[in-house]
């Protein structure tokens, strides 16, 4: 074969580089005599950016894929469960709230139950009906007891971790168990091939490093992807407005506070503030758009969320790290032999914890799908691309979601978001159907879809957003109540059953720090 | 009824007297009792030899079933408990033992003996007398010491037995589907027994190992004594006889 693709270069030591390194590394095994050689440069002068600390169910996979045990993982990330996201103040800025767990509602392969929850949404929440996991959360409750195996839950759940330990510990595993080179040095030279592709990377040491395939870990400085390649950064700030972060990090005021199993997502006048709950601390942050807010008031929000839940000492002592970004992505994401995995691919923002995840997706897609040789990278290349931007797409799409939904009205921001001209085509469409019927499986085309009908049913109805109910004169709505009903009265059951066997979240993470989960 | 322990001694348990009838009344109607590798010769005469998680712990212990659902015990019945041995942890009620710090001495604990004082066994006329009338301990307390003694340094071979399992994939996940003569199906969930194909495959290092340290006598200990999971689903059936 010409131009085998023998060795992967990954640029980059943070999440995205030893996730893209392990997940390669778990199918393509470095350590065997043929397997593939992935190399892993990481700068000692750049820290990682850390603040992408919530992850989807996917991580589970990801987790076991990697060979990594569940137990150490949670003990060495200081990681906790999450299962989903409860969003306060979105709708009207009241005191309100609603959640979009990680479970899809009951039967949802192949039951319209959304449709049928209409006319009892002045009774129920949506999710409270159709899950027992909002409840569940409300309480603070685990997804699992400390007798289910690694990786099993009894709901559907992902992490809330620390994202500095989790790179480290990737780092261990990917270094120590499946042959991954560590190099930690300063990329200073990118030198192309004749034919365009990068050729090799030149080191501060002086060391070149050669490949096959160059992997872009390298965050928002893009060194690869944008630097060497000029690749054009295409902005969805029309759609999306917020551009900077405040992110602080809260000590726990006791070691056995309750540890929330959601993202807590706060709406404020211009944007909304994270709180994600770790064993040992929170991490909070408000992301707002700057056009919309001072970086005084922004810090002043920021102080007072912290002031109401936290410690007031410390929200008015705390030091809040200001991260500004330009919510988009690359026009495309592979180049040449040169692909961007992680913020040098693009971000939009933390809404719905998509950073991760779209790491995962892309090296799950790099890992399967590896071009074998230089001839066929292109065609690779190409897919990987429509893939990659159709995500892009339907993020944003979603993300604006929850912010088209909301009837606030207190500030320039919740109007903005709302004009026609900041909508997607797509989204606007979408919602006129949906007055119709619910979200379902065709209105998303692809079989990875990152956010499946679900998820778009527990925002709009979570936010209040009326679809047409049942109606007499539909056969199928008249032949389907009895089922319907039937599975509103099983959450009941299952909810209540939930309720009484889970263990709380900080309970289930002190007995795993004790004792650990079984494999089996 | 909560548990109520009380360190045991002469002056205030004088009059205690212990019921060691077996009975439902007494709390013998439990349908499994943690066992040890110790025991087992005798367990797998007559119980079948299952692993099962400790619900607050996630840890496996070996256990001998009684019966297929809670507060079931086959074996129990108005004559008492119908098999050859009982298992230690049945016998030991209403007692535990535990380690107590010495006071003044650092890292010095004495094992002490408590008892349930909740327990219907315990009263103060009928059954098992504790103390002689002038305080010195009877035959049964000193035969209730030994075997707490007995089960103190049994059960911490326990986690090193299940550990040398798990590290070889030795233990796996087994559902029990039961089909019963008035045609009802039941299922067990929650119980784990040896992976006799893992088993199979060790090689002879391996299995020296395991030798040295006993595990393997225990390990077909508990392979022989799933033939009495029939004895247990014959009970079942005959007792469906009776209704």
């Amino acid at each position: 074969m010409s131009d085998p693709v023998n060795t992967v270069v990954v640029v980059g030591g943070g999440t995205a580089g030893w996730l893209t390194a392990g997940l390669l590394a778990a199918e393509h095994r470095p350590s065997q005599e043929s397997g593939l050689e992935i190399i892993l440069i990481e700068s000692p002068d750049v820290s990682p950016i850390g603040v992408g600390e919530g992850t989807w169910p996917t991580m589970r996979t990801s987790l076991q894929t990697m060979g990594v045990s569940e137990t150490e993982f949670i003990r060495q990330c200081d990681a906790s469960f999450k299962q989903g996201t409860r969003f306060s103040g979105w709708s009207t800025g009241d005191d309100e709230h609603y959640y979009h767990p990680f479970a899809p509602p009951l039967r949802f392969n192949d039951f319209d139950l959304a449709r049928h929850w209409q006319p009892l949404r002045d009774k129920v929440d949506y999710a409270d009906a159709v899950t027992p996991q909002g409840r569940a959360c409300e309480r603070a409750l685990a997804p699992k007891q400390i007798t289910t195996p690694e990786f099993a839950g009894n709901l559907n759940y992902g992490y809330h971790l620390d994202a500095g330990k989790f790179s480290k510990f990737l780092e261990r595993h990917c270094v120590e168990k499946l042959g991954v080179t560590h190099i930690v040095d300063n990329v200073v030279a990118v030198n192309g091939a004749d034919n365009g592709d990068i050729e090799s990377l030149g080191l501060r040491s002086g060391e070149t490093v050669h490949g096959d395939l160059f992997v872009d870990c390298t965050g928002f400085a893009a060194l690869l992807l944008g630097k060497h390649y000029e690749v054009p950064h295409r902005s969805v700030r029309d759609y999306l407005f917020n551009d900077t972060a405040l992110a602080v990090q809260v000590p726990r005021s006791s070691p056995d506070e309750p540890i929330a199993s959601t993202t807590l997502s706060t709406a404020q006048r211009a944007g909304w503030i994270w709180d994600i709950a770790l064993p040992k601390r929170r991490g909070i942050g408000y992301v707002f758009s700057g056009a919309h807010t001072s970086d005084e008031q922004a810090e002043a929000d920021l102080r007072s969320y912290l002031a109401s839940t936290a410690d007031v000492e410390f929200s008015e002592s705390c030091n809040p790290r200001r991260i500004d970004f330009s919510a988009g992505h690359r026009e495309k994401l592979w180049h040449r032999n040169c692909v961007a995995v992680g913020l040098s691919g693009g971000f939009v923002e933390p809404l719905e914890a998509s950073a991760l995840v779209m790491i995962e997706q892309s090296a799950n897609m790099l890992s399967e799908q590896l071009p074998p040789n230089r001839s066929t990278m292109d065609i690779v290349a190409k897919r990987f691309n429509d893939k990659f931007l159709y995500h892009w797409h339907r993020i944003t799409d979603f993300l604006k979601l929850h912010y088209v939904l909301s009837r606030r009205d207190d500030t320039d921001y919740w109007r903005d978001n709302r004009s026609a001209h900041s909508i997607p085509g797509d989204l606007t469409e979408s919602l006129e159907l949906w007055r119709y019927r619910c979200p379902r499986y065709q209105d998303f085309s692809r079989v990875d879809e990152l956010f499946p009908a679900a998820s778009y049913q527990y925002v709009l109805y979570g936010m209040n957003f009326e679809t047409e109910g049942p109606s007499d004169r539909r056969h199928s709505d008249t032949a389907a109540r009895a089922t319907a009903d039937s599975l509103f009265n099983e959450n009941i059951k299952l909810t209540a059953q939930a309720l009484q066997a889970l263990p709380t979240n900080r309970d289930l993470i002190s007995k795993v720090h004790e004792f650990g989960f079984q494999k089996i | 009824m909560d548990n109520n322990f009380a360190l045991l001694n002469n002056v205030e348990h004088q009059n205690i007297k212990v019921i060691t009838e077996r009975s439902a009344r007494y709390g013998d109607d439990v349908h499994f009792a943690m066992t040890f590798p110790l025991e087992f010769r005798q367990i797998q005469s007559c119980y079948p030899i299952f692993f099962r998680k400790d619900a607050n712990t996630g840890q496996f212990s070996p256990v001998a079933l009684f019966g297929f659902q809670p507060r079931e015990n086959l074996y129990l019945s108005d004559t008492g408990w119908d098999a050859h041995y009982i298992p230690l942890m049945i016998r030991r009620h209403p007692f535990v033992i535990g380690l107590q710090q010495v006071q003044g001495e650092g890292d010095t604990k004495r094992e002490v003996v408590s008892i349930d004082m909740n327990s219907p066994r315990v009263n103060e006329s009928e059954g098992e007398a504790l103390f002689l009338p002038h305080g010195g301990i009877s035959d049964y307390l000193s035969s209730v010491t030994e075997m707490l003694e007995t089960i103190r340094l049994a059960s911490e071979m326990n986690a090193p037995f299940v550990d040398a399992l798990l590290e070889l994939d030795l233990i796996e996940s087994v559902t029990m589907q039961i089909e019963l003569k008035d045609g009802s199906k039941n299922e067990l969930l929650g119980y784990y027994t040896i992976n006799e194909e893992k088993l199979q495959e060790l090689d002879g290092e391996t299995l020296g190992r395991l030798h040295s340290h006993h595990y393997l006598e225990s390990i077909f200990m508990i392979l022989a004594s799933l033939s009495c999971f029939r004895t247990l689903i014959d009970k079942k059936n005959d007792q469906l006889g009776d209704a």
